[in-house]
């Protein structure tokens, strides 16, 4: 499988959100590009190319990173956390997804450098929308 | 020495001579009085060692020895008899020395001999009618004494119970310190439990939602017009749910939310909502009657929620009256400041009155009105949370008042 031209970097545990996000996005045109990984650990490997990522090329970065926020093991925030510490990563645009605007790890996650959030809202047009918009918008920024 | 009134009067009588003495206890012969003789300076300093209470002493001045200066000199030594009084006796007259050192000795008072007894006995008289004075006093400052006793214990007593009742609070504090950590953990359980219920029940309801659009979207053509339908109303349900739960989760916020009391122009705040009110197409628009609002002191974005959730209610409910006014107003009642919000809808039948504020609760049919019912709970908790109240008046058909009461910033 060939990771080296992934786009989007996508990290959610739930496999029901991720197959409607990643509709949306497909569905918006970014077919291929985006690579869906089930948690913290995971997008780590694939950005620093290790675990199951060896053979992938460390040079190529994605150009934004989508990340659930509730992840198991390592934490959407904690991935944030290594990718915005990072002089080598920090210039890619980050999109933390949550399940509700209550989250009180939003702002934590603002002040660690995290570019935009979404909220993912229960109505499906709304999401795919804003999934879209978002998508587009930080591609194109960082084209 | 305990004094005591009605007794015997004692009289001490000093003389080297015995018929002195006798004849000193000859004239004084009194049945209240009681003669006690010593015939030496030395016999009466013995007797003055045992007894102390004579109301006089006679004090014969010539006397082998230890003459009755001297003998005064020892007596005013002993503490209880400095100010017992004292007759000198003497058969010389011409001796000033004899005088002033008797009056430097402490002594009261002089006789010549011989005696005259009319004399003696109304010195004597006079004496005694003092000692007795002095024992009078004497009880009665016993019995101040006894007060002060009294009153030291019942001092005594009140600092106890005072010390009992720092005590309790001190308890009652350690309580209301323990309680609180009790209710802040609550709290903070509370806020991780909404957040959870957020994002958990969200999730599956997310899932329904979006797999449904999908079947909408994707598989349109498989479906006829039943099972559109079908597919509609599942989304329309899950969106819903949507809705109450994060209708839900506002108003338990609301009550941990902290208030931060400023200054509120009402009226400004009423004016900027009408601004803010979107209406759909071909919605009836309420025409809009605000009276003077005046300043109020409470949170301003939790009572401009107050207002929006009044307003937009009485917008809701008069959407099918083709023509109708909002009145919105104030007025002053006792230390509050009253406003309202009237409109000319709907109205609801008074015998629910008591489900109005309650969470959930709602009193018309989402067919009728949508809602999900929480936005008079809203209206409630803040206005409570700001020690005002909620009110309302209605009448079906004819439209609603609801009232509430902030503390009048103007006293």
């Amino acid at each position: 499988m060939n990771h080296d031209d992934v786009e989007i970097l996508f990290a959610e545990d739930s496999m029901d959100d991720a197959a409607l996000a990643i509709r949306a996005l497909t569905k918006s045109g970014f077919t291929n590009k985006i690579h869906h990984v089930k948690d913290g650990v995971e997008a780590l490997d694939f950005i620093y190319c290790t675990g199951a990522y060896v053979a992938r090329n460390g040079l190529q970065y994605p150009k934004l990173i989508l990340l659930d926020l509730k992840m198991p093991k390592v934490t959407g925030m904690e991935v944030l956390e290594k990718i915005k510490s990072d002089p080598k990563l920090k210039s890619i645009p980050v999109v933390i997804l949550t399940s509700s605007k209550e989250d009180p790890d939003i702002k934590k996650c603002y002040a660690l450098g995290a570019n935009s959030y979404i909220v993912k809202p229960v109505d499906s047009d709304k999401f795919f929308l804003a999934i879209k918009e978002i998508g587009m918008y930080w591609l194109i920024l960082s084209e | 020495m305990k004094p005591k009134l009605n007794s015997h009067i004692k009289i001490l009588l000093v003389d080297d001579l015995p018929e002195n003495l006798f004849a000193l206890e000859l004239i004084l012969s009194n049945k209240n009085y009681l003669c006690v003789k010593a015939n030496s300076g030395n016999e009466a300093l013995k007797i003055l060692l045992h007894e102390q209470d004579f109301a006089i002493i006679l004090m014969d001045v010539q006397m082998p020895e230890m003459d009755g200066f001297e003998t005064v000199e020892l007596i005013r030594e002993i503490e209880i008899l400095k100010h017992v009084p004292i007759i000198f006796l003497t058969a010389s007259m011409d001796n000033s020395v004899h005088i002033f050192k008797g009056y430097q000795a402490g002594a009261v008072d002089y006789m010549i001999k011989p005696l005259n007894p009319e004399l003696l006995k109304a010195k004597v008289g006079f004496f005694v009618e003092l000692h007795l004075k002095t024992l009078e006093l004497l009880v009665q400052n016993g019995e101040k004494e006894k007060r002060a006793e009294e009153l030291t214990i019942a001092i005594t007593e009140l600092k106890y119970a005072q010390d009992d009742i720092r005590k309790l609070n001190d308890e009652l504090e350690q309580k209301v310190a323990e309680r609180t950590a009790q209710l802040e953990y609550v709290n903070k359980e509370l806020g991780s439990f909404s957040y959870s219920v957020s994002h958990d029940l969200r999730a599956p309801i997310r899932a329904i939602n979006g797999y449904t659009s999908i079947l909408m979207e994707d598989y349109a053509e498989k479906f006829d017009s039943d099972g559109t339908k079908v597919l509609n109303s599942i989304i329309h349900n899950s969106k819903k749910m949507g809705l109450l739960i994060d209708d839900l989760l506002a108003f338990s916020k609301l009550g941990r939310k902290q208030v931060t009391v400023s200054e509120i122009n009402m009226t400004a705040q009423v004016n900027l909502i009408r601004e803010e009110l979107l209406f759909d197409e071909g919605e009836n628009i309420p025409e809009f009657n605000v009276n003077a609002l005046p300043r109020a002191k409470g949170d301003p974005s939790l009572i401009k929620q107050v207002w929006i959730n009044l307003i937009s209610n009485a917008i809701k409910y008069s959407k099918y009256k083709p023509k109708t006014t909002i009145e919105i107003g104030a007025y002053e009642k006792d230390n509050l400041v009253v406003y309202y919000v009237k409109d000319e809808g709907a109205g609801f039948d008074m015998q629910y009155y008591d489900k109005l504020f309650g969470v959930f609760q709602r009193l018309h049919s989402q067919e009728e009105f949508e809602g999900t019912g929480i936005g008079l709970a809203i209206v409630e908790k803040i206005v409570n949370r700001h020690s005002g109240s909620v009110w309302a008046e209605s009448k079906l058909n004819e439209g609603s008042c609801f009232y509430f009461s902030l503390p009048n910033f103007n006293l």
